[in-house]
């Protein structure tokens, strides 16, 4: 109960912050989302949902959102120079002036009445004119107004109801001034340094009826096109804003014949290095948790809790170790080639060598992870199988084929295949020890020897072209979103098929 | 039970109201981030107006002023660097500066480098750029041609020891470390257009000076003179350990230097005898530091005033340029800088501003992608060529 008040709390918090950042969307999933909440702790007939919610939440909140925004963003063309909403940029060539050469300057003073509404008194820094400027209106300043007494001795101003903004008080207010801007015959005045204001001339003008920017110094008329506001002669005003593309990317991609060229070697070592990996490290793990298996093995703790260490090490400490280790002339392991063979190798510097040494690598990573699950799956396997099996005749190996793999299969099927999907997307690694290098010579995109689909990806839309093209790139993960779960569908039906055999 | 309830939201309700208070929020980078607090807290003192300095790391606070700006939420000042500047523009998120009178104050140079448009967006503080650096327990006099570095490499060259003449990092990540072998015969990033802005359809890293540049290069490797896959620790480990004579590097491994007990000097990077005998003199990128003032802050004038009556002094510049090697761009300060701070300049006078277009990113990956088949053994003119082509179709210049 308290748990709920503490969440009602924070979602009230929440709520007011989306309403000053006018937010509604999020807002109204804010409400919904409380109140079904509510409605569940406080119904008697929810009970058993009650302690569902939470996982149901973060399910949508870290599983579904996240794609349903992704899908959402590959439709858009958010990208260096498109990153802010039309309303917001159009604010931003809105908000633009600059100074003329025969601008004025005034120095300030600023009064302030009991309800914060202010009023500045402003005196050309040249002639000593005054003018006096009020609720957005400015106007030149008239002695005679009965609010104002000016005192004779030193020309100081005093309005009625008003205070004048002393000393260090001008810094907490002078933000708020900034925000001001009065009409001056046909230009602008506006806040210029903190201690004062000047002539301003506006730069540009957006007419939303034609949907068009017009720069008020040449007139040329800028229209949107594809979130840029272009002239028609094609010179484009920064910054540009977001906007629908519809299914472009995907059109691209699938189009596009440079992509088309590397994909099918990219998706190739993809899988390679996705498999590999996988049976690698589930070989040596499988075989490592048999040899602890045996009871007739001493210290089998000592030996289990050293062969995890690789698994509990962070993959960014290791990898870069590994890296270190590999370096073609400074690595201890070429050093170790050198002495004992008198060469040297290029174990990250060769395509072919380079995908084998990370293939490695990641077998060091994985292996432990494969033993403990494999460790654990070999103990649920009844004993009498195994007599059964000894009585039958069966040889070790036969018995390990026909009876211990089969039914390891049953239950590590699915972690092998949730590992084929993590190796698959296995940015991580490959970005840590190589970044997808050596180059390839011929290369139609920048893709390396070694880089996976996703840090493919990654070159493409973050280091290609011209700064972070977000929604291509989430065009790609959706179609690499689509390509796992293709493959796992078609893994998982088949080790529903060996549940059958077995059953 | 009922109480407890409404006290929480209570509180929870006023947690938002009480945030209205006029506060200067800074993003820094470690090396700043100190003097900052410090001028800070003298502005606090003047002013009233609290300052708040929030430390990311140097390659963290582009990312993090991204993400943050384009909710509209972000910091009123962030310390950049001129390149970004495309980026930032070209994103809506950096606001056009006025320095006034001041601006006679800062090396014209560095103004330039943080305009685009005609209009303003950093104020400098420092600049930073490559230079040859030498041991002279091993190379007493600096090398003054390239024939020169090449029998200091020949002589010196010990690989068991290791021992090498020279090194800098060339991975495929370090385009930069190899820009000054392909400029020095005429070689260069984007060529102008007619405005003088950069063209992204000009690219001249493939032409015959770049090629011949790569060429000498790759001569180097393959006499294995030059040790190949130097990346930023294995260049840091070859220093520590003095195993290697001269690096050509910027003003962050000074403090790596130092530390290994160097005695060192700083010169230009030798000028190379170009295909018809001539000499060139490499030229390096320059980067220039600065300040930027976020599009979406609510306090620019007082940004501006920070900026302009508390930073731009030259006790303040001097600290910030030194502590982190950089050079100062503040003219009053240039005198304050350290003798090898000094140094660097005269390599500046070789120095071209790095691009600050986003293109600058496929150049990046491309010319990357081009040394590492270089390094590979791939002929230059093959590598350069691909990385030409490849960077012209991302860019969209077919």
């Amino acid at each position: 109960m308290i748990g709920l008040g503490i969440l009602d709390a924070i979602a009230i918090w929440a709520a007011v912050g989306l309403i000053t950042s006018s937010q509604y969307g999020l807002l109204a999933v804010l409400v919904i989302g409380c109140g079904l909440l509510n409605g569940l702790v406080l119904s008697r007939r929810a009970y058993p949902i009650r302690y569902l919610a939470p996982s149901l939440i973060f399910l949508f909140g870290l599983v579904i959102y996240p794609i349903c925004y992704t899908a959402y963003v590959s439709l858009t063309n958010l990208q260096t120079g498109n990153l802010l909403s039309k309303d917001r940029v159009i604010q931003l060539f809105e908000d633009r002036y600059y100074l003329p050469e025969d601008t004025t300057r005034f120095a300030y003073s600023a009064y302030l009445d009991e309800a914060d509404a202010v009023i500045l008194v402003l005196e050309d820094a040249v002639s000593g004119d005054r003018l006096m400027a009020e609720a957005g209106q400015i106007a030149p300043f008239d002695a005679e107004d009965p609010r104002i007494t000016v005192d004779p001795a030193d020309q100081s101003i005093e309005i009625a109801g008003y205070r004048r903004v002393e000393g260090l008080e001008i810094y907490q207010i002078v933000s708020r001034l900034e925000t001001l801007v009065f009409p001056y015959a046909d230009r602008f005045v506006r806040l210029s340094t903190v201690r004062e204001f000047a002539v301003y001339e506006k730069q540009y003008a957006y007419d939303e009826a034609t949907d068009t920017m017009t720069d008020l110094a040449t007139g040329i008329g800028y229209a949107p096109i594809d979130g840029t506001f272009t002239s028609a002669d094609g010179e484009e005003l920064e910054p540009g804003f977001q906007v629908w593309v519809g299914l472009r990317h995907f059109a691209s991609l699938f189009r596009n014949a440079r992509i088309r060229r590397d994909f099918g070697r990219v998706f190739l070592w993809t899988v390679i290095w996705s498999v590999g990996s996988v049976l690698c490290s589930f070989s040596l793990g499988l075989g490592l948790a048999l040899l602890l298996n045996d009871k007739k093995l001493r210290m089998r703790m000592l030996y289990r809790t050293l062969l995890i260490v690789p698994y509990v090490m962070p993959v960014f400490i290791s990898a870069l170790v590994w890296r270190g280790m590999f370096n073609e002339n400074f690595g201890i392991i070429n050093r170790l080639f050198k002495d004992w063979f008198g060469f040297a190798v290029e174990w990250l510097d060769n395509p072919m060598l380079a995908r084998g040494t990370l293939i490695f690598i990641n077998v060091w990573l994985s292996f432990p992870y494969m033993m403990l699950i494999s460790l654990g799956a070999l103990q649920s396997i009844p004993e009498q199988l195994y007599e059964a099996a000894r009585v039958d005749g069966a040889g070790m190996f036969r018995r390990f084929w026909k009876v211990t793999l089969p039914l390891l299969m049953i239950s590590l099927a699915p972690l092998l295949i949730g590992s084929f999907a993590f190796a698959f997307n296995n940015f991580t690694l490959i970005w840590l020890v190589t970044s997808g290098r050596p180059a390839v010579l011929g290369a139609a995109t920048p893709a390396g020897a070694t880089d996976i689909l996703i840090s493919w990806t990654y070159r493409i839309a973050f280091q290609g072209g011209a700064g972070n093209q977000y929604g291509f790139a989430s065009a790609i993960a959706i179609v690499i979103f689509v390509l796992i779960a293709t493959i796992s569908a078609i893994g998982f039906r088949f080790t529903k098929r060996l549940e059958e055999v077995y059953k | 039970m009922r109480k407890t309830l409404l006290v929480i939201m209570l509180v929870s309700l006023f947690g938002v109201v009480a945030a209205a208070q006029t506060t200067l929020t800074i993003y820094a980078d470690d090396t700043r981030t100190p003097i900052l607090q410090a001028i800070g807290a003298d502005f606090t003192a003047a002013t009233g107006v609290a300052v708040e300095v929030i430390e990311f790391a140097y390659n963290d606070l582009r990312p993090n002023f991204i993400t943050a700006t384009q909710a509209e939420e972000g910091p009123d000042i962030v310390i950049a660097s001129h390149d970004w500047v495309g980026e930032l523009v070209a994103n809506g998120l950096v606001e056009p500066m006025d320095l006034g009178a001041r601006t006679a104050d800062f090396s014209s140079s560095a103004l330039e480098a943080f305009t685009t448009g005609n209009l303003l967006y950093g104020m400098p503080y420092g600049t930073e750029n490559l230079t040859l650096i030498y041991n002279k327990e091993y190379v007493p006099q600096p090398p003054k041609t390239w024939d020169e570095v090449l029998a200091i490499m020949r002589a010196l060259y010990d690989p068991d020891a290791p021992m090498y003449g020279l090194a800098f990092q060339n991975t495929a990540s370090n385009f930069y470390q190899f820009f000054p072998f392909l400029s020095a015969a005429g070689g260069y990033i984007f060529g102008n257009d007619a405005e003088g802005n950069p063209d992204a359809c000009d690219v001249g890293i493939a032409n015959e000076g770049a090629i011949f540049g790569a060429t000498l290069y790759q001569d180097m490797l393959n006499e294995g003179i030059l040790p190949s896959s130097v990346d930023w620790d294995t260049l840091n480990a070859l220093v520590a350990g003095k195993n290697v004579a001269m690096v050509i590097t910027g003003p962050w491994l000074l403090n790596a230097i130092q530390d290994a007990g160097w005695d060192y000097g700083i010169a230009r990077i030798p000028a190379i005898k170009g295909p018809g005998g001539a000499y060139f003199q490499p030229k390096v990128f320059m980067g220039v530091q600065g300040f930027m003032i976020s599009s979406f802050s609510e306090n620019k004038a007082l940004a501006v005033d920070f900026l302009l009556n508390y930073i731009a002094t030259t006790d303040v510049m001097a600290q910030i340029a030194n502590a982190g090697n950089r050079v100062p761009t503040f003219i009053p300060a240039i005198g304050l800088a350290s003798a090898d701070l000094a140094a660097f300049s005269e390599q500046a006078a070789f120095g071209l501003p790095m691009p600050s277009i986003p293109e600058m990113s496929s150049i990046w990956q491309e010319g990357g992608n081009a040394l590492d088949l270089i390094n590979a053994g791939t002929d230059p003119a093959v590598a350069l060529q691909q990385a030409y082509d490849l960077i012209l179709t991302a860019v969209g210049c077919e």
